[in-house]
């Protein structure tokens, strides 16, 4: 048997550790939705709050997968590995397990917003919760191997914090999650913003989520067999690359 | 004389530790500009209202100042925890005045870092009236010491960590959201009573509506600027003068451990 479980669950325990970050996530996300999605539905000509909440639930998935990092960029600035290289698991066994226990853990902090899209905007096609849960954890996969890609690209905590900040931001603020991306490419066309920024919206991995199940749930956008090769062409190869990365570092000798 | 340089030394020293959470500060920074010219800009063309882009982005400003203020109850926190409180006892200085210093230095520190981001926005949105713009800036570095003492009192009054940090991750996103920080009132009423009562008691709504006046931008404003000015002056009398009394009482014999 492989010893995956156990960094599996060494990882949950870790992550319910950062009670503050979880209430804090909580907290903030249900006040997105509950206070200022709706408030936003009175000022725009289309419910806010329906279009905005598959959007936080991705966000949430990002927020709690994107965690991974911080922690396996403290363990490879304080050599941390020496320890995790003197259990018995391998390498490919430890590099695998972290990059998948930080899909699960945007998983379960996701959950319970997936079932609040469910309450509200209603319950799809079994087949289509299916492929909403499959595509979620490919792309909580993705954003995990992409945190631990990051983070072991350097030694230096500044240089760290400043990447990981700007690809969050840059995820976050240039998707779907926020506003549609009609919007998004009627405003580049304008000139307002540059073209790669809505190029960018498209393209991502978050925005791709939102809008799989947007298009489940409300139709709009309707679905596009290009939202699933677009997270599967950004999840796979991350989650490999991330796995060498990790396993390499694992390997050096200082 | 020699009583106001020792709260000096302490503003000081608050400052310093501020400006030495570089990386914290940057993304700060870089947070405020992508919400600016990302969501400002974006939602500024979704919603119906006109020049929705300058009153989110006064709107922002204001908030960036209240974060900015709250992290000296973090660093007050972080001093009981990893018993730094014991040498500030052990310096030649009265707890009072090591008291009145942290609460000026909290909200001094935080305007220092937000003005020249204020005057990106100001630069942005531009000032009608430079007078009005002056009472509101004053004001506002008021507010802000308001912040700073309210954030000590939390720290002072709560002994463990993990409710601490509960408690301020969800007084954060609430205490934003339920103001006309991001949204005029009239719509917050639209969509629930409640949350349009709160933002009426909510010192974040009077600062950004006094911003939004100094700046200019009148077209939302629910509270005439004087009712605003008496609001942030009392909350800033209120909550320095608990915060000062707290801490210093707190310090008396252990009273943080």
């Amino acid at each position: 048997m492989t010893a995956i479980p156990y960094i599996i669950e060494r990882d949950f325990k870790r992550f319910f550790r950062y009670k503050w970050w979880i209430a804090g996530m909580i907290s903030m996300n249900l006040a997105d939705l509950f206070i200022m999605a709706l408030v936003y539905t009175k000022m725009v000509k289309f419910s806010y709050f329906e279009f905005f909440a598959p959007g936080i639930t991705v966000t949430a998935l990002f927020a709690a997968a994107f965690m991974i990092g911080r922690e396996v960029n403290w363990e490879v600035r304080r050599d941390y590995y020496h320890y995790l290289l003197s259990l018995p698991v391998k390498h490919w066994e430890l590099a695998l397990g972290r990059v998948l226990s930080g899909a699960l853990r945007g998983m379960v902090y996701m959950l319970p917003l997936l079932l609040i899209d469910f309450t509200f905007l209603g319950l799809p096609h079994p087949l289509q919760v299916l492929i909403i849960f499959l595509m979620l954890f490919l792309l909580s996969l993705g954003v995990s191997g992409l945190s631990i890609t990051i983070a072991v690209s350097t030694d230096s905590f500044e240089r760290f914090a400043v990447m990981r900040g700007l690809t969050y931001y840059l995820l976050f603020f240039c998707s779907t999650v926020f506003y549609p991306l009609d919007l998004i490419k009627d405003i580049s066309a304008q000139g307002i913003i540059p073209p790669f920024l809505a190029v960018l919206a498209e393209i991502n991995p978050l925005s791709c989520g939102a809008d799989l199940i947007r298009s489940f749930l409300l139709e709009k956008p309707s679905f596009n067999i290009r939202l699933i090769i677009s997270i599967i062409a950004f999840s796979l190869p991350i989650a490999v690359i991330s796995s060498l990365a990790y396993t390499k570092i694992l390997r050096r000798r200082k | 004389m020699k009583k106001l340089k020792e709260v000096l030394y302490v503003i000081e020293r608050d400052v310093r530790m501020f400006l030495n959470h570089k990386i914290l500060l940057f993304m700060r920074a870089l947070w405020f500009i992508a919400q600016i010219s990302l969501f400002g800009l974006i939602a500024s063309r979704m919603v119906i209202i006109p020049n929705y882009f300058e009153y989110y982005a006064a709107g922002i400003t204001v908030t960036i100042l209240y974060s900015t203020a709250v992290f000296i109850g973090y660093d007050i926190y972080e001093e009981a925890e990893h018993g730094i409180v014991e040498y500030l006892l052990s310096l030649p200085i009265s707890r009072r005045k090591l008291a009145v210093g942290r609460s000026i230095g909290g909200g001094l520190r935080s305007f220092i870092y937000v003005a020249p981001l204020m005057g990106i926005v100001l630069a942005l949105i531009g000032v009608r009236n430079p007078l009005n713009f002056m009472l509101a800036f004053f004001s506002l570095f008021l507010f802000a010491f308001g912040v700073a003492g309210m954030s000590i009192t939390i720290a002072m009054g709560i002994k463990s960590a993990d409710k601490f940090d509960i408690l301020m991750g969800a007084l954060d996103a609430l205490i934003v959201r339920l103001s006309t920080v991001m949204y005029p009132k009239v719509f917050m009423a639209q969509a629930n009573l409640m949350y349009s009562e709160l933002a009426n008691i909510n010192p974040l709504t009077f600062a950004s509506e006094l911003f939004r006046w100094g700046a200019g931008i009148e077209q939302y404003l629910t509270f005439g600027p004087l009712l605003s000015v008496l609001v942030i002056v009392l909350f800033f009398s209120l909550f320095t003068l608990i915060g000062i009394i707290f801490y210093e009482r707190r310090l008396e014999g252990g009273g943080w451990q």
